[in-house]
């Protein structure tokens, strides 16, 4: 039986060690799939994405990211183009929806890549001016997030969760759940 | 010694030095701990390092430093507990 969504989200952990297996381009194509259905703001859209799977072009954008752990065979860069955002949305698109419509695709791609068996870690710590020399972007694209993507190489333990009740309130700030 | 491992490293960190102005704090700690382990594992593959001690304390390392972003007073025993190594590695050097 597949798990339901609560169970993929709940399986999902941040992997900072990977196995050398590579990840096929197929899935990789998949995960991006699933980025592009989630929510935009003023449907925008204002996402990109550069997969990078050469070893020695993830080498160069390993040395430039501290954050970028456990040697993963392959990466997805998340981009944005802002002057897009701002053109459509204005200040609030730039500013705001740009940041939380490339989250919501991330979320997307490291879900999808939990329930078919791929570990991911979005990463943030990266250089973003090297990054963007390296892998050749244009001046309009913000690089904003990357995840690592493949086949994990570590146990995990289940990280401390803030409960419901404590972080839930009910019509107003501080109503209690009944 | 390959000269593009030491060339790695030192990327690695004046990146680190560049992001932490912007990150949280514990990334710094975080940084310098795992530069130490980048350091041993180069000296360690050109024959550079051959003391258990210091390879014990590596271990620790490897084992602990991650807990920085889940468990920040674990992070902290962990740094503790590995100064008093390096301590008693002073002195067996002596």
């Amino acid at each position: 039986m597949r798990d339901s969504i609560l169970d993929v989200i709940k399986k999902r952990r941040s992997i900072r060690k990977y196995k050398k297996d590579n990840v096929s381009k197929d899935l990789l194509l998949q995960l991006i799939e699933a980025a592009i259905w989630a929510p935009s703001g003023s449907n925008v859209q204002p996402w990109y994405f550069v997969i990078v799977n050469d070893a020695n072009t993830i080498e160069q954008v390993n040395a430039f990211s501290p954050g970028l752990l456990g040697d993963p065979p392959s990466i997805i860069l998340i981009c944005s183009d802002r002057k897009k955002a701002f053109e459509k949305a204005g200040t609030l698109g730039r500013d705001e929806l740009c940041v939380m419509d490339i989250s919501m695709a991330a979320q997307n791609i490291m879900l999808s890549a939990e329930e078919i068996g791929l570990s991911t870690c979005p990463v943030k710590s990266f250089n973003k001016r090297a990054i963007s020399k390296i892998l050749n972007l244009p001046d309009y694209v913000s690089a904003d997030l990357i995840i690592s993507v493949g086949y994990s190489d570590e146990i995990t333990s289940t990280p401390k969760r803030r409960s419901v009740k404590e972080v839930t309130f009910f019509n107003t700030w501080g109503g209690k759940i009944q | 010694m390959k000269e593009k491992e030491i060339i790695k490293l030192f990327t690695y960190m004046v990146t680190s030095a560049r992001g932490c102005i912007d990150e949280p704090k514990i990334y710094g700690p975080f940084r310098l701990i795992d530069s130490i382990s980048k350091l041993y594992s180069i000296l360690k593959e050109n024959n550079l390092i051959e003391n258990e001690e210091v390879s014990k304390v590596i271990e620790k390392i490897e084992k602990k430093k991650y807990s920085c972003m889940t468990d920040k007073k674990e992070f902290v025993t962990m740094l503790d507990d590995i100064i008093d190594d390096f301590v008693t590695l002073f002195n067996f050097n002596k």
